[in-house]
C-alpha cells in the first residue's frame, strides 16, 4: 500500500513536471487567473506563447513582442477581424474578443508563426 | 538546401526572392565571362534580362514588403540594426538598379541625347556588378536577420 501511494505520488510529480517545464499541451486557460478580463499573450523566438488561449466572452488580449524582431498580430478570417500594424521589440497590440468562436491568426511577416484564440 | 529554407521562418516568397537574386547574381558573372569571350551579343541579352527581371522582383515582391514592414517606421528606427540592414540594402539596391538601367538605356538604345551617354563602359559595367554582389550579400543579411530564428538572439 505505502509502495503504492509512492508510486502514485512520483508519477503525480511527473505529470507536474512535464507541465511546468512546457512539454505538455501549450493550451491556456484565461478563467483561472486573477482578471480574467485582461490576458496576455507574448511573441518570443518566433512563437505566440500560449498557442491557444481559452477565453471568456468579453477578454481583451494583449500581445506583446518580446522578441528582438518586428512582428504582426493578424487574424486569418476574410474579414480580418483583428490586425496589429508591425510590432517592434516590446510594443503592444490589444483586441476584445466580444463574440465566441475560434480565432486563429498568424505573424504576417513570419506567416509560419500561428496560434488561436478560442473565446467561449 | 531546401531544409535550410524550411527551418527559417521566411515566408515562401521572400526564400524565393532570395534564391533569385543569387541566381541572377551567378547570372550577372556569366554574363562577363560572355564578354570576356567576345560573345557581345549574348552579352548584351543576358544582362539585360537579368536588369529587366530584378527591376521586376523588386516592384512585384521587395517594394510592397519594405513598404509595410520598414517605411512606416523610419526614420525613427533606423538606429535598429534589423531596420537599419533592410534600409541600407534598399537603398543601395536601388542605386544599383537605377546605374543598370542606365547602363540598358545608354547600350541598348538611342533614348538618351548624345551628352548623357556613357563614354566609359567597362568602369560602369564593373562598378555595377561590384555594387550589385555587395547589395545581394546585405540582401543575404537581411534575410537572415528577419527570418532565421536562433541567431542573433540574447
Amino acid at each position: 500500500m505505502r509502495r503504492s501511494v509512492g508510486i502514485a505520488g512520483l508519477a503525480a510529480a511527473l505529470v507536474v513536471g512535464i507541465g511546468a517545464l512546457g512539454l505538455g499541451p501549450k493550451i491556456f486557460q484565461a478563467s483561472g487567473q486573477q482578471n480574467p478580463s485582461s490576458v496576455e499573450v507574448k511573441i518570443d523566438n518566433f512563437s505566440f506563447g500560449p498557442m491557444e488561449l481559452k477565453v471568456p466572452v468579453g477578454t481583451m488580449v494583449t500581445w506583446i513582442n518580446r522578441d528582438d524582431i518586428p512582428h504582426t498580430v493578424v487574424s486569418t478570417d476574410d474579414s480580418k477581424t483583428f490586425k496589429s500594424k508591425v510590432l517592434d521589440a516590446d510594443e503592444k497590440f490589444s483586441f476584445t474578443f466580444s463574440k465566441a468562436g475560434t480565432y486563429p491568426y498568424f505573424c504576417s511577416v513570419h506567416p509560419k508563426m500561428t496560434a488561436k484564440v478560442i473565446v467561449q | 538546401m531546401i531544409q535550410v529554407f524550411l527551418e527559417t521562418a521566411a515566408p515562401r516568397s521572400a526564400s524565393v526572392v532570395l534564391l533569385l537574386e543569387v541566381a541572377m547574381g551567378i547570372g550577372l558573372l556569366l554574363g562577363t565571362r560572355l564578354a570576356r569571350n567576345g560573345r557581345f551579343r549574348q552579352h548584351a541579352w543576358c544582362q539585360s534580362v537579368i536588369v529587366l527581371l530584378n527591376l521586376a522582383v523588386v516592384v512585384v515582391m521587395m517594394i510592397p514588403s519594405f513598404r509595410v514592414h520598414v517605411f512606416p517606421r523610419l526614420p525613427a528606427k533606423l538606429g535598429k540594426g534589423y531596420y537599419a540592414l533592410a534600409t541600407t540594402h534598399g537603398a543601395f539596391g536601388t542605386a544599383t538598379e537605377l546605374a543598370g538601367l542606365y547602363i540598358l538605356l545608354c547600350a541598348g538604345t538611342t533614348v538618351l541625347p548624345e551628352k548623357l551617354r556613357i563614354t566609359n563602359y567597362k568602369i560602369w559595367m564593373r562598378t555595377v556588378l561590384v555594387l550589385w554582389w555587395i547589395v545581394l550579400v546585405l540582401g543575404m543579411a537581411t534575410y537572415t536577420r528577419w527570418y532565421v530564428p536562433h541567431l542573433f538572439r540574447k
